[in-house]
């Protein structure tokens, strides 16, 4: 059996969980605290990418990477190439997954008392610190449930990463785009122990990390 | 709580960045977007170029349109094999992929497929009325050149309107086989080149039912070798290549 999309896979679901975590939790915070014009606007923006279908969004960000597209030529200028390349695919697993993120921590960031905050606040601390010592320990399970949804949706990315990333054996072929190409080639014994081996990351993944948070979905 | 979490960031990251250097390390192969519809024949005449000039072949089997898409923005293609040559067109004249290069390689044919688990083997497109078949799979005729052909095998038989409510569409080739594999749908109008499954029985359909399924290939613009591509294509095309291709039911040139 192929090993490369499984290896593959881990790293750009891990990369991207890493990216959404880093863009998503702040923006979560945004849109749980602040209220901005235009604040209505970027909480449909977020949850985009569930509605659109994943081929779809993919064609829109594969014309905007591409080499003619604004960023593909931005990039380009600068020597990078992203389009179908194996960081087209981690781009593709955060669009996909973002929402996830965002959502659970959102949700987490406003079951928490604003009364506790503006108590560290009179107590001489930063916002920067409130964060960090009130907020987040106190939302931390949502934050987590999201992430963990999240690394599950980006294992499984299938539409964007087909368009953006291309279904290249040996560079960007991750373990969804393995799988239907087996199928595809009527390998149903190797399609069938890929989807096996998606299937235990999964579980093994819910299933500690359950035990080490009590989670509850 | 605070440093655990960077610290387990931090590492998620470096993991993360080695994933750009993934598989760069010897130089790269020959990459050949391909129609779905060729999945099988050039799965088996690859390794044999591979072997005649030493290069490496990566095959990538999809959607004809989608590659079209792909190789307007850059995609890594070397050569592509389209399952209509009008795609092809369309990319020499945005200059896209190379005119020289152009090379017709097989005409596709159709055939009707009954599922084995049918229990009967339908012989003409009539036999698709009959009421226990529920479902007649083809790929979508709005982009598969393959399954506008099966629309206009189905329209010239004057059946296309009885028949409508009936079919299921497969996004390509190997996607309406699929459908009749699994038994879910009874019958289907595919291409012959995919058929060689234990799991349906086929006739061939009269080519004269449908517009020629003629398929080209080209090498693309951006191809950083060009010779290497359009030997492949001429390989396809010469004494390794066309009894294979033969083998899975392409018309070859000359044939045609």
């Amino acid at each position: 059996m192929d090993f490369f999309p499984i290896w593959l896979s881990l790293r750009v679901a891990l990369s991207a969980t890493a990216l959404t975590l880093l863009t998503g939790v702040p923006i979560a915070w945004v849109l749980a605290r602040k209220r901005f014009l235009g604040r209505n606007a970027l909480e449909a923006v977020v949850v985009l990418p569930l509605v659109l279908p994943p081929t779809v969004l993919g064609y829109y960000l594969l014309v905007a990477i591409g080499y003619r597209g604004p960023v593909g030529r931005a990039l380009a200028s600068i020597g990078l190439e992203l389009a179908f390349t194996p960081g087209a695919a981690v781009l593709a697993a955060c669009v996909g997954s973002i929402a996830l993120v965002i959502k659970s921590a959102q949700a987490g960031f406003e079951s928490v008392d604003a009364q506790l905050e503006q108590a560290a606040r009179t107590l001489g601390r930063s916002e920067w610190s409130v964060f960090w010592s009130v907020t987040l320990p106190l939302a931390w399970r949502s934050v987590l449930a999201g992430t963990v949804l999240a690394f599950c949706r980006a294992l499984g990315e299938f539409g964007i990463t087909l368009m953006v990333a291309g279904n290249i054996p040996g560079r960007t072929q991750t373990l969804p785009l393995a799988i239907y190409d087996r199928v595809q080639a009527n390998q149903m014994g190797e399609a069938n122990a890929l989807a096996l081996v998606a299937v235990g990351i999964v579980v093994v993944l819910l299933f500690g990390l359950s035990r080490l948070a009590r989670l509850r979905y | 709580m605070r440093h655990s979490l960077s610290l387990g960031l931090a590492l998620v990251c470096g993991f993360a960045l080695g994933a750009g250097s993934t598989g760069a390390a010897d130089p790269a192969p020959l990459t050949v977007f391909a129609a779905s519809d060729l999945t099988f024949a050039l799965k088996e005449i690859a390794p044999h170029f591979e072997k005649a000039t030493g290069a490496r072949v990566t095959m990538v089997f999809g959607s004809t349109g989608n590659f079209a898409h792909q190789i307007r923005q850059g995609g890594p293609a070397d050569v592509f094999f389209a399952a209509d040559q009008s795609f092809v067109d369309a990319l020499i004249a945005e200059g896209v992929a190379l005119r020289e290069t152009r090379t017709l390689y097989a005409q596709g044919r159709i055939v009707l497929v009954t599922a084995r688990a049918f229990g009967a083997k339908l012989t003409e497109l009539r036999g698709l009325l009959d009421p226990r078949v529920r479902h007649i799979a083809i790929a979508n005729p709005a982009h598969a050149p393959y399954g506008r052909a099966a629309e206009q095998a189905l329209r010239k038989a004057g059946l296309w309107e009885a028949l409508r409510p009936k079919l299921v569409f497969g996004e390509n080739i190997r996607h309406a086989l699929q459908f009749v594999q699994t038994g879910a749908v009874e019958a289907g109008i595919v291409a012959r080149s995919v058929t060689d499954v234990p799991e349906v029985d086929w006739v061939p359909i009269d080519a004269a039912m449908h517009a020629p399924l003629d398929q080209a290939a080209v090498v693309v613009r951006r191809s950083a070798r060009p010779e290497l591509g359009l030997a492949f294509i001429q390989f396809v095309n010469g004494p390794e290549g066309r009894p294979i291709m033969k083998r899975y039911g392409f018309l070859l040139p000359g044939e045609f």
